[in-house]
């Protein structure tokens, strides 16, 4: 085995942004490539609709994630309920695992895709969890 | 391709997707691994640049290790995760996930699965096997072997699958759990694989490939 490279750092991410409709695709910033490129691992939701079983393992997730040393953010659509992030699910089930909600960062779908990209990246680029905490974790 | 469903004639609705990959948890959240096994901080990204640039939509599958014995497990072999209770819980993330696959399926689109080869659970082609590893966790590295079978998850989500009359998914792996990881060697077996999709798609004379 070589050194391990992870992270420490994952975004909760809609299926709607990993992967966008044709006709928003020019609208958005490519959030998987800018996720890819701040060394951010992805934990996709699934799309609109029912989905208790996946929605509690992602939480389960999270809540292991969030208990050792990792930094976890959720990447949201503004306009669309709940960010498209299945929040009013979701946000109870991160609660009930004793799980700080993460930080959301809503991407706009209606503006400058470029100056949006770079709002974007500059969220991911300055989040993680305080110094002790990425000590007693990260060895 | 479009694949052909029990009594059933697929047709492909205008919006819908057309290609979608599922693939595995860790191949887009590579801190989803055992300790010293990331190799790419978070992303894979030949993978997806591959797959996204043949207009797959990507899928992902939860990752079954990481649900059941949490971000600090020990390393394991096949053999430690074929057990009852982690067959229960890879059947029931396969039965959360079956859904959407079903859903794809039925709407006419080509589903293909990308695993991990080498997994013991995520392993499509290969697996990690060792009969005798248990107790201290001591042994030294490479002590494994590669088998020619799936890993756990992948048994129990094609088992599922079978369940619902949904045809078995064209599949592959990205070769990361293999001893030595060979990326280009990787990517080369992963072209090569959607490439011959591309092709098999065209002697159905489905228009799906670009």
């Amino acid at each position: 085995m070589t050194r391990d490279a992870r992270g420490w750092h994952m975004a909760l991410v809609p299926d709607a942004l990993v992967n966008p409709p044709d006709l928003a695709r020019a609208a958005l910033p490519d959030v998987l490539g800018i996720l890819a490129t701040g060394g951010y691992g992805v934990l996709q939701l699934p799309p609109p609709g029912e989905h208790g079983v996946l929605l509690a393992v992602i939480a389960d997730q999270v809540a292991e994630y969030a208990h050792h040393g990792y930094a976890v953010v959720a990447v949201g659509v503004r306009g669309k309920p709940g960010g498209d992030l299945h929040w009013r699910r979701l946000a109870p089930l991160l609660r009930h695992r004793g799980v700080a909600l993460p930080p959301r960062y809503l991407i706009r779908p209606d503006g400058d895709a470029a100056a949006e990209a770079e709002r974007f990246a500059l969220f991911l680029s300055s989040y993680d969890l305080p110094v002790e905490e990425q000590r007693r974790w990260r060895v | 391709m479009t694949r052909a469903i029990k009594g059933e004639t697929p047709a492909a609705e205008p919006d819908a997707p057309r290609k979608v990959a599922l693939i595995a948890h860790c191949l887009l959240n590579q801190n989803a691994k055992v300790c010293e096994g990331a190799r790419y901080p978070g992303v894979v990204s030949p993978v997806v640049e591959a797959l996204r640039s043949r207009g797959y939509l990507l899928l992902q599958l939860p990752c079954p290790e990481l649900a059941f014995a949490g971000a600090r497990r020990w390393w394991a072999v096949y053999e430690q995760y074929d057990t009852p209770a982690y067959r229960a819980h890879c059947r029931r993330l396969a039965q959360g996930i079956a859904p959407l696959i079903e859903q794809h399926l039925r709407r006419g689109a080509e589903v293909i699965l990308i695993g991990l080869d080498g997994s013991p659970s995520t392993g499509v082609r290969f697996t990690s096997s060792r009969p005798d590893w248990g107790g201290r966790p001591n042994r030294p590295d490479d002590d494994w072997e590669i088998v020619a079978r799936p890993g756990v998850w992948i048994e129990e989500l094609e088992a599922e699958l079978k369940r619902r009359g949904l045809p078995p998914l064209p599949a592959t792996g990205w070769a990361l759990d293999m001893g030595r990881f060979d990326e280009a060697g990787s990517r080369r077996d992963l072209e090569e694989f959607l490439e011959s999709r591309e092709v098999a798609a065209g002697e159905h004379g489905d228009d799906s490939a670009p």
